[in-house]
């Protein structure tokens, strides 16, 4: 009985400290089932909720922080005022697992604590006047050119939404990216079947 | 392990004192083994489970964008709509044919795909990399939603259909899903490209 029980709690220490936590989104995404069982550890993840507002969750925290620094670097011109965040600011932007607003409100944003600043989430604005979007998706290219892309879309996301993210990705060169599902099992290829 | 050695260290007789019963002190450890391997339990079936997978989407560069000969009765146009609607037609002569409603899954659009790979393979035979020669042309009409989009690239792994694109839908199939499938008579369809 002691052995089996040495044994458990050394399988139950190991699983808890393994398992990482569900990281905190702004919205719940329920995501589709498809029957791919390719697995993505890292990506930049692009999320778009039900109402086809779009998030960006870069995979580590050095990795936001050197893509906040990018921003300002690579479009002087349009996010110039990002250079004059505090250390503290971008160290809270480093926490931020998934962000989604306006770059212009994120001065202000980065002020507050990381669970205020998911609560507050408005959306990346990604149309064709001002794709923020596309100049976050590209600012992480800058950090890791070989950085795979991932969308990650509510089963009722209107395609119009997603299309558009697609748009913002073909539009910058970036033809190949996954799209994040659960698996569904079920149904065999067709010539499996016959 | 969880016993506690209570023998007094030498015996009544000697020992002078008197002692009360003594007392069993071993402990059950069944229930904290159960608790255990119950706590193990959620955590292997919670950390394997909510991995998510994805699906690879490869969408064409515009500089690669070459004009091929495709053969009109190859070509087979899946349209997505509202509600979880899905519609198909093929054309004839340049011309749209009545677009057919079907539904997701094995007995609707897979099945319709499948029999059209196989009118196509018997057509134009059979080619070394992509097998069967037929092109699905996937659009998305007003009200679809992405679920049905992965749904439908599902169904492409599935039938193993190899070339297949996403591309705009034009106002004619949207009029004409709007008009139940009917065709509206002389109107032709004009394929984007």
């Amino acid at each position: 009985m002691t052995a089996m029980c040495d044994v458990s709690f050394l399988l139950l220490t190991f699983f808890i400290l393994t398992s990482k936590f569900k990281p905190t989104e702004p919205v719940a995404i329920d995501i589709p089932s498809s029957r791919s069982e390719i697995t993505v550890t890292d990506a930049i993840k692009i999320s778009v909720d039900k109402n086809g507002k779009a998030y960006v969750n870069y995979p580590s925290a050095p990795f936001r922080i050197q893509a906040l620094t990018n921003m300002a670097e690579k479009y002087p011109a349009k996010y110039g005022f990002l250079a004059n965040l505090t250390a503290k600011q971008k160290a809270t932007f480093g926490q931020v697992e998934t962000f989604g607003c306006d770059a212009k409100a994120l001065p202000d944003l980065l002020n507050k604590k990381p669970d205020e600043i998911d609560k507050l989430a408005t959306g990346i604005p990604m149309d064709s006047l001002d794709n923020q979007l596309g100049d976050w998706i590209m600012a992480g290219r800058y950090v890791d050119p070989k950085m795979r892309i991932a969308i990650k879309g509510d089963k009722l996301t209107d395609v119009k939404a997603v299309q558009q993210v697609i748009k913002t990705l073909t539009d910058r060169d970036i033809h190949t990216f996954n799209l994040i599902t659960t698996l569904a099992g079920g149904a065999k290829k067709a010539e499996e079947q016959n | 392990m969880a016993e506690i050695d209570t023998s007094g260290g030498g015996g009544g007789k000697h020992g002078g004192k008197v002692r009360g019963k003594k007392l069993s002190t071993k402990v059950d450890l069944t229930p904290m083994v159960d608790l255990a391997f119950l706590l193990i339990t959620f955590f292997m079936l919670t950390t394997s489970l909510n991995k998510p997978k994805a699906m690879d989407l490869n969408m064409p560069k515009k500089l690669e964008e070459k004009k091929q000969d495709v053969k009109e009765s190859q070509v087979i146009n899946v349209l997505l709509a509202g509600g979880d609607s899905i519609w198909y037609y093929e054309t004839s002569e340049g011309k749209m044919t009545d677009m057919k409603e079907t539904s997701f899954g094995a007995s609707g659009i897979r099945d319709v795909i499948l029999k059209k790979q196989k009118h196509v393979d018997k057509q134009f035979g059979h080619d070394k990399t992509f097998g069967d020669k037929t092109i699905v042309l996937i659009k998305m009409a007003e009200g679809a939603k992405y679920k049905n989009m992965v749904d439908i690239l599902d169904e492409m792994d599935i039938t193993s259909t190899k070339i297949y694109a996403i591309q705009d839908i034009v106002p004619i199939e949207q009029e004409t899903i709007d008009n139940d499938g009917k065709v509206k008579a002389g109107e032709e369809i004009v394929h984007s490209k």
